[in-house]
């Protein structure tokens, strides 16, 4: 893929990290307490009732929480990291539209006058071609008149 | 639906040059029986309603080209090439290809408007920007999370700039590529010369040694 479609994929994979990263945080999040004044929840008498199971998960989820951001944020630093790579890779050479056309024109002159001289070429080796058959032709046909028929 | 009718017109024109499969087309009687079963279809009685309709038949002005392959001017010339402004199956589409301008989507410009942009500083800077908004929206989030909506406008206004600055970078892109499928044809073209050069001069060579053969018998 060429470098600019490299790097437009880049920002749409910058976006779609940055909007998943919010997304799953915000989805994930456990509860916060509001204010000092509010009870404990009765959270590991509650897990204690509950299936092994299912509490198991739920606690590998709330505990494995904070690595989420950690992990997000890295993503999202290397694809940015990623972007300025590809913008050092930019072949852009020389300065200016006016520079590219000019160096077109030149382009265009050089090959019509190599373009008129393969012509001249090409109409040559076909006239020396002709002659060669010609000669041939002549040749082969002295040769058969040669040859009585005994 | 003319670009249809275009197409069909040179398919015509450069399928057919002897007239004897117009003429089979016009006398055949499918023809005939194909309009009827377009009738019969546009009108199915219910029991008998089909699954899939004929192909519509091609456009009337065939007969024009009957006398195509005696005389090619006497058929009328393809329609030209259409320039402007077009409608196509209900949309409006342009000819000419351009970019619409930042001010014209509405979104605000934020790398300077010069002639001659440098790509690479302005895209980096505008990578750094896209950083610090992000980090700012998370810590709105955290904080006052009812003001997110300006963050996000800003977020967004900077992906369009970046997407803008990258579609600008096409035709850049064209005009180099154009150079260089350029200096490879004349690349190509001295190589082909010198093949002739060397050939010509190796078949001189041959016959002169041929006469010579000839000449010492």
């Amino acid at each position: 893929m060429d470098i600019i479609s490299q790097l437009q994929e880049q920002v749409n994979s910058i976006a779609a990290i940055t909007f998943n990263a919010f997304g799953t945080l915000q989805r994930d999040a456990p509860p916060v307490q509001l204010s000092p004044n509010y009870p404990e929840p009765p959270a590991p008498a509650a897990a204690a009732v509950a299936a092994a199971t299912t509490t198991a998960t739920d606690g590998d989820a709330t505990a494995a929480f904070p690595e989420q951001p950690k992990q997000l944020s890295a993503d999202l630093v290397k694809a940015a990291k990623q972007f300025d790579a590809l913008v050092a890779a930019l072949p852009l050479s020389e300065g200016g539209e006016e520079a590219q056309l000019k160096r077109i024109a030149e382009l265009q002159v050089e090959n019509d006058v190599i373009g008129q001289e393969l012509q001249k070429q090409l109409e040559a080796a076909e006239k020396e071609l002709k002659q060669v058959q010609e000669l041939f032709g002549q040749a082969a046909d002295n040769c058969l008149n040669m040859k009585k028929p005994e | 639906m003319m670009i249809m009718y275009e197409s069909l017109y040179q398919k015509l024109t450069t399928f057919c040059p002897s007239s004897s499969l117009l003429a089979v087309v016009a006398s055949s009687p499918k023809l005939k029986s194909s309009s009827f079963h377009l009738r019969s279809s546009l009108f199915p009685p219910l029991k008998r309603r089909m699954a899939t309709a004929t192909y519509p038949p091609p456009p009337p002005y065939y007969r024009l080209y009957k006398d195509y392959s005696e005389n090619p001017s006497s058929a009328p010339q393809p329609p030209p090439p259409i320039e402007g402004t077009y409608v196509c199956f209900g949309g409006n589409y342009t000819t000419e290809d351009v970019l619409p301008s930042l001010e014209e989507q509405g979104v605000p410009q934020l790398y300077p408007k010069d002639s001659n942009v440098d790509y690479k500083k302005e895209l980096r800077s505008l990578n750094r920007e896209l950083q610090l908004h992000i980090l700012e929206l998370a810590d709105v989030l955290v904080g006052r999370p009812s003001q997110y909506a300006k963050r996000i406008g800003d977020i967004s206004s900077i992906f369009k700039n970046l997407h803008h600055l990258l579609n600008s970078l096409r035709p850049h892109q064209a005009r180099a590529t154009l150079i260089h499928i350029m200096e490879l044809q004349i690349q190509q073209r001295k190589q082909a010369v010198e093949d002739i050069k060397r050939r010509r001069e190796e078949a001189q060579r041959l016959l002169k040694d041929a006469f010579v053969t000839l000449d010492g018998q």
